[in-house]
């Protein structure tokens, strides 16, 4: 059985994920609120219509037990942030802090300090070294399969990093996306595309003061193909959704 | 199929995606695809399929977890072919 596979996680592994589960319950009073305070009133951000986007989400929870992977589109380091924002009034994570999703951050962006390692670990983040060594990439991926199919809900960035042109790209398509997709059976796909009304191009964090879109539409992406095929093909179809909600956003902006 | 004839093989499907020329000029069993050659990880996919369709085999996304040098890809493909 691979790597990959979800009964294939070892004991060790999810031991670990409950750890960091509840450590990061248990904190979540200490570093929740001050985030979004932070989000708001210090950067100023301002999320559009986030009434409808909580009540989109929240209809896509509760009338499925389906796994979800969310998989936004990627501009700034803090994207994620913002969407677990978005998506959940902060204070249902204090009580129901499973609903936070776990994120797949690259490593090299968040383990310079001792302060950003352990607010990775307590945010549910798994580090993943991108273009790294393929079994420990794999081994990353295999994590977040298995955390979908026990019910837990995952942020992927498919295009892989924070695009270079500003625009979702094509270019660089994550398959391992395809991967988790094509060994959670049932697995739907929320696509996010987020953007601050400033926003240009990819940077560090959006533009102090900017409104922020969120767009979302859910699917269940299928491919007839075989292996690192099926894999490609189920990758490329989130990614060519992702456009078709920037193409909008664009549209409407006009 | 001898080994030297899937090496040049895979040499060929992977040109087109190497960045670093100098490395693959002097190319081996032992130089590393993502490393020496400076193959994007995220075009790795695309290599994979070639190799399907060069060689007419079927590669599981699991076969190319062992994947990190042109020797790993020659030996991989050697097993599937026989």
């Amino acid at each position: 059985m691979s790597d990959s596979t979800p009964s294939a996680v070892p004991r060790q592994i999810r031991l670990r994920h409950a750890a960091q589960r509840e450590i990061g319950r248990l904190v979540g009073p200490f570093w929740i609120p001050p985030f979004v305070f932070m989000l708001r009133f210090v950067m100023g951000y301002r999320l559009e219509a986030v009434s409808e986007l909580r009540a989109q989400y929240k209809r896509l929870r509760e009338e499925s037990d389906a796994p979800l992977l969310i998989c936004p589109n990627h501009l700034t380091l803090i994207d994620s942030m913002i969407i677990a924002w978005a998506i959940v009034p902060w204070w249902r994570y204090l009580v129901h802090f499973d609903e936070m999703p776990w994120n797949t951050p690259e490593r090299k962006n968040f383990s310079r300090t001792g302060l950003t390692r352990i607010l990775v670990f307590i945010a549910k983040c798994i580090p993943i070294s991108r273009g790294g060594e393929r079994t420990q990439v794999a081994g990353v991926l295999g994590r977040v399969t298995h955390l979908l199919t026990i019910g837990e809900v995952a942020i992927l960035f498919p295009e892989g990093g924070r695009s270079r042109t500003g625009r979702v790209s094509s270019e660089s398509i994550a398959w391992g996306v395809g991967r988790i997709i094509a060994a959670t059976p049932g697995c739907r796909v929320l696509c996010v595309y987020m953007r601050g009304d400033t926003q240009e191009t990819w940077g560090s964090v959006p533009n102090m003061g900017d409104r922020i879109s969120i767009r979302m539409e859910c699917f269940e992406p299928k491919s007839d193909s075989r292996g690192a095929r099926r894999s490609r093909d189920l990758a490329t179809q989130v990614v060519t959704r992702l456009a078709n909600l920037e193409g909008a956003y664009f549209d409407d902006r006009q | 199929m001898e080994q030297s004839e899937v090496l040049e093989g895979v040499v060929k499907i992977l040109t087109p995606w190497v960045k670093n020329r100098d490395a693959l000029a002097a190319v081996s069993m032992e130089t590393n695809i993502l490393d020496d050659l400076k193959v994007n990880s995220a075009r790795l996919v695309d290599v994979v399929i070639a190799f399907e369709d060069e060689f007419d085999i079927e590669i599981e996304d699991e076969d190319v977890d062992t994947v990190n040098t042109v020797g790993d890809a020659v030996n991989l493909i050697v097993s599937k072919l026989n």
